[in-house]
């Protein structure tokens, strides 16, 4: 059996935006943003550590989203911090791009037990 | 001292007076820059924590020093950061690189940075000492606050510029009954533009905050029998009297220069700076609120107040003590939340300039102040992406469209990626 879920095409993310994918669909406990950085696709927990914003309309540019609210900075390939407010790293997600799909393969500590 | 990073100067070790974003930022951004020796944050407060939340959340339930601190003394610790919270410097001596604490330690430095930040501007008024009458900037000040406001509290706010609009946003929204009072018919017109300053203005009417345009004459206790003691009347100049439980004073803050000065350092409105953040002593740095920096044709730059300079002060002090190039500034940003909106704005909104005004058909609007063909600020209410993509084209001074920009169907991000260089972006054809 294949892992994860397909979430998207690739067509369906346009460069520089992402989506999100709903907790109940993929089984996590947080809501899954998929990101485009210039033909790259990233997955992170949707909710921004600081305070409660959605990651997926944040700014993307250069390996890097930037929080819609307080412009908090976390790497789009591993989640960590790269610049307050945020402090906590958010968790990320394994992307497999095949053909034109984006498969999601959640981080098994962000499952729903 | 141990030889650290690749610039050409070895900071030593560092004593960092005064633990918040900026102090903290630096200490971070030390390490970041590979120095390895002794670094120490001193700071009156309890931890190196996060103030906005302090106006902005003041009585959310997870309101706590817990919530709000940068890191945990392990967190810290792990990195080599040595911390004397609840502890003040008394004293700095620029000749021997000391720092004397309140409990008469000295601690012996290299290099020492002054982070100190402000202090409440006080009212000076008869009563403006009387103990119902607040300011807000430490936790302790907050905590005050809240153990004072219930439902149906009369709150005066004195000032309606960014703490004072956060405030009557928080309290009002916990149902006490705020009463803002500015001199001013629009405050924040010089920081936000007259439109956006406007718009926001009229939504504490909207929230049932009554606005008072008036200077304050005096705060005296209640005279009326009906009133518990501890009312007091806030007296307007104009003759009004507006009756609070509770007074917040929210007049903008002094720069803590005082350990400067008595050191004998430069000091102007705050410790004079150089572009490498050092202050008239050798080894002595000044970032953050306190700091102001003397540009290249000797004249003194504003002193800026706001989150992201304080942080990005604290960054180039790092890089000015490591004797590395201290990365450059963009337009300066900022972002306030009230009444459940959110609004970000950069660089220079009112003075010359043709303003545009962007309006989707969601009412969503974008402020936008365009000079000889270039952008020179922006803001917006709930769409933070336009106003990241106006600061980049401030930054890379892109030239602009007044036409374009001004058309929703158009996102400005589009216009950033349409004249970007190919190169920034290697993925772009």
């Amino acid at each position: 059996m294949t892992e994860g879920v397909i979430v998207a095409r690739v067509d369906e993310i346009d460069d520089g935006t992402a989506i999100t994918v709903d907790a109940a669909l993929i089984g996590t406990v947080d809501d899954i943003a998929v990101f485009n950085d210039g033909g790259r696709f990233y997955a992170l927990d949707d909710t921004c550590t600081h305070e409660k914003a959605s990651l997926s309309e944040g700014w993307i540019e250069d390996g890097v989203v930037e929080c819609p609210l307080h412009a908090g900075k976390f790497c789009l390939g591993d989640g960590e911090v790269l610049s307050m407010p945020a402090t906590r790293p958010v968790a990320c997600h394994r992307v497999v791009v095949e053909a034109d799909t984006i498969r999601v393969i959640p981080n098994p500590e962000r499952l729903r037990s | 001292m141990t030889t650290t990073g690749a610039g050409t100067r070895d900071p030593g070790a560092v004593v960092i007076v005064g633990g918040g974003l900026a102090g903290y930022t630096a200490a971070i951004q030390l390490r970041r820059l590979g120095h390895q020796s002794a670094i120490t944050v001193v700071d009156a407060e309890p931890a190196a924590y996060d103030r906005p939340p302090l106006s902005k959340r003041l009585l959310d339930d997870d309101f706590s020093i817990g919530e709000l601190a940068f890191a945990t003394a392990g967190e810290l610790g792990a990195q080599g950061i040595v911390t004397r919270f609840r502890r003040s410097a008394r004293s700095i001596d620029p000749e021997r690189l000391t720092v004397t604490l309140d409990d008469g330690d000295v601690l012996e430095a290299d290099t020492v940075l002054l982070a100190t930040g402000g202090r409440p501007r006080r009212l000076r008024v008869p009563g403006a000492d009387r103990p119902e009458v607040f300011v807000l900037r430490t936790i302790a000040d907050a905590a005050a606050i809240r153990g004072q406001v219930r439902a149906g509290t009369r709150v005066s706010i004195i000032g309606a510029g960014l703490i004072g609009a956060e405030l009557a946003s928080s309290l009002s929204r916990a149902g006490a009954l705020v009463s803002l009072i500015d001199p001013v018919e629009v405050p924040l017109e010089a920081a936000m533009g007259p439109l956006l300053a406007r718009e926001l203005h009229l939504l504490h009417r909207t929230a049932g905050v009554e606005l008072h345009r008036d200077v304050i004459a005096a705060i005296e206790p209640t005279n009326d029998v009906d009133y518990a003691a501890g009312t007091v009347d806030v007296v307007l100049d104009g003759g009004g009297r507006v009756r609070s439980e509770l007074v917040i004073v929210g007049i903008g803050i002094v720069p803590n220069t005082r350990l400067a000065a008595d050191a004998g350092l430069t000091v102007a409105d705050g410790i004079v700076v150089g572009e490498d953040l050092q202050t008239s002593a050798p080894g002595v740095y000044a970032a953050g609120d306190v700091a102001v920096r003397r540009l290249p044709d000797g004249t003194l730059a504003r002193r800026e107040e706001h989150w992201e300079a304080a942080q990005l002060s604290g960054q180039q002090a790092a890089h000015g003590m490591m004797g590395l190039p201290v990365p450059t500034r963009g337009a300066p940003w900022f972002w306030t939340d009230r009444y459940g909106v959110h609004v970000e704005v950069v660089g220079r909104l009112s003075g010359s300039g043709e303003a545009i005004v962007r309006e989707d058909g969601g009412g969503r609007r974008a402020f936008f102040l365009i000079e000889e063909g270039l952008l020179v600020g922006a803001a917006a209410i709930d769409d933070p992406n336009t106003v990241r993509a106006a600061r980049r084209l401030i930054d890379q001074r892109v030239p602009v469209d007044a036409r374009l920009l001004g058309d929703p169907d158009i996102a400005v991000r589009s216009l950033l990626t349409a004249t970007r260089r190919p190169e920034t972006r290697g993925t772009h054809a």
